[in-house]
């Protein structure tokens, strides 16, 4: 139970779950290329899924959370490519199916979604002062 | 006769600081106190799931707004007391995606700012009435 700072609880926990979609988005660009991993296939897609977590049972004040990071199901992008030492007996390659514009946007998303919470911070950090200047002349 | 003098004074006293202290406007401030905490809450909780997939706004209840504009104008000061701030799911809000969610950033944030605003005014008011109240026990403005 936080008196002092009104919805910090939620405030952290969507502050954290940003956080984890950064990473998450950071590493699809940085296996954006990879062709193959430890189980053979291209490296897969993988996205975030935020749920909401109900924190006070009188009010609907809601906090949030990862509830699972998921593989994109999508297919891979097939490039031809026989000279590749991951081709297949074809002579295409199975490259991943991460976009890297995608995952900028998405970046760019989670990042003014991180502002936006550290913006509520301060707002509620300037309130508790003042509730604490309170009978101070 | 000193005795019932300090029987007098401590009478007196008492009925000042109760009339200091059940100004329909200080009560009014503090309820209000009370609702910014809660507001604040809730903008926290709508932009921490400003991209969760069903998510549907809370704010403060309109009931309790309303009744709290209504005590205030009628100036009931037992209503205004009585009022207890709670936090619905705001249902007058529409999905501007296809996700279901119904937050808007923007708004949030005026919001956010209107209700820093507003805990202001009522942290003023109440350290306007203790001010008050330490003029009348010093004789001195601060």
């Amino acid at each position: 139970m936080n008196i002092t700072l009104p919805g910090s609880e939620s405030i952290a926990a969507a502050m954290n779950a940003e956080r984890i979609r950064m990473e998450v988005a950071s590493q699809n660009i940085a296996n954006a290329r990879v062709t193959k991993t430890d189980n053979g296939e291209a490296y897969r897609r993988q996205q975030v899924v935020f749920e909401a977590v109900l924190q006070d049972s009188q009010n609907a004040i809601q906090s949030v959370q990862v509830a699972r990071i998921e593989e994109d199901k999508s297919p891979f992008k097939r490039v031809f490519d026989p000279e590749h030492p991951d081709a297949s007996a074809d002579g295409y390659v199975e490259y991943p199916n991460v976009d890297v514009n995608r995952e900028m946007v998405d970046l760019m998303m989670a990042s003014r979604a991180y502002e936006a919470n550290v913006a509520a911070m301060k707002f509620s950090r300037s309130m508790a002062n003042e509730s604490l200047s309170i009978g101070k002349s | 006769m000193a005795r019932l003098m300090l029987r007098r004074f401590q009478s007196d006293f008492k009925t000042m600081i109760e009339a200091l202290f059940s100004q329909t406007n200080y009560i009014a401030a503090k309820k209000g106190m009370d609702a910014s905490g809660l507001k604040q809450k809730a903008i926290a909780s709508n932009l921490a799931n400003v991209e969760t997939p069903g998510y549907r706004r809370v704010d403060t209840a309109p009931s309790f707004n309303a009744a709290f504009t209504r005590a205030l104008r009628e100036g009931n000061k037992q209503q205004l007391a009585n009022l207890q701030p709670h936090v619905t799911v705001d249902q007058t809000a529409v999905s501007k995606n296809k996700d279901g969610n119904t937050v808007d950033v923007e708004q949030e944030v005026v919001a956010l700012n209107q209700n820093a605003l507003a805990h202001k005014l009522q942290a003023q008011l109440i350290s306007g009435t203790l001010s008050k109240l330490r003029l009348a026990i010093t004789g001195r403005p601060q």
